[in-house]
């Protein structure tokens, strides 16, 4: 059974940008991106795949895409 | 479609080297493996952005300055040193570009992850002069090429590196004797001033 984490990304976001970016980055992580719902103060992702490409997604999506700003990630791991 | 550019002399990019340049603003990192295999590529590590032209050559890849993360020869990232348990997903590359070596010129086509169906340039011996950059559009060099006359006696493939900016790469068909290498290097140095209209004088020979 591969790690999987929930993370929640709050700031100021452009939904639309942000979620292309989440996906973007989770294709090319290749980690299976089971969830996504994004709004203007929070993004919400689900992922599964290797850990440390689970790291690399929240470091990527911590920083995001260039118009919108992330303030505070939390992270719940589902073993 | 996209023709061949000329991007360097082969010359200049020896084995277990880098060079990074730019065809049309898109930059490119051209590197020579152990084995004397040429790879053209985007210049930018997938990780955080760091050119790979700073980075270096170990036997047939090339490895990122910033974290080294390393690369085949397929662009396909096969090690990160910070997770060395971690098998790297193959979704984890860098966009190649075709590349030949024809004439002692390196050639690319610039068009990210292309096939190499167009004929390359012909391959016929030559001796590599100098590769020479010129601050102007590559149109307006190409035109003094032209009126120079140098396409007689010499190949001078001109790379439109920026919109103005443009690189000349020199060599001179056959084995060529030093003095007319000397000679067309001073050629080109001269239409380098004409070009961006410097007030020095030429450097007596």
């Amino acid at each position: 059974m591969m790690p999987a984490a929930t993370l929640v990304f709050s700031g100021r976001l452009r939904p639309a940008s942000f979620a292309a970016f989440a996906r973007h980055r989770a294709d090319r992580l290749d980690l299976a991106l089971d969830a996504l719902d994004a709004g203007p103060s929070a993004a919400t992702a689900s992922v599964s795949g290797p850990a440390a490409l689970i790291d690399a997604f929240e470091m990527a999506c911590s920083l995001g895409p260039l118009d919108c700003l992330v303030l505070d990630v939390t992270r719940e791991d589902r073993p | 479609m996209s023709a061949w550019i000329a991007v360097a002399l082969s010359a200049d990019v020896e084995a277990g080297t880098t060079l990074g340049t730019a065809v049309d603003g898109a930059e490119i990192v051209v590197w020579r493996d152990a084995a004397g295999r040429i790879h053209a590529w985007e210049d930018r590590c997938p990780h955080r952005g760091m050119r790979m032209s700073f980075g270096f050559v170990r036997g047939d890849r090339i490895a990122c300055l910033y974290h080294g993360w390393q690369y085949d020869g397929d662009g396909r990232c096969r090690a990160i040193p910070a997770h060395p348990d971690l098998e790297v997903p193959a979704t984890i590359r860098i966009p190649r570009y075709p590349v030949a070596e024809a004439s002692g010129l390196i050639w690319v086509r610039p068009v990210p992850d292309g096939t190499a169906d167009v004929q390359a340039p012909p391959d016929e011996p030559a001796t590599p002069v100098r590769s020479i950059h010129v601050d102007v559009p590559a149109a307006d060099v190409a035109a003094a090429l032209a009126a120079d006359g140098l396409a007689s006696l010499a190949t001078a493939a001109v790379q439109p590196i920026g919109p103005a900016r443009t690189a000349i790469h020199a060599v001179l068909p056959g084995a060529a004797e030093p003095a007319a290498r000397a000679a067309l290097a001073r050629r080109l140095e001269a239409l380098r001033r004409r070009l961006e209209g410097a007030e020095i004088a030429e450097v007596p020979a």
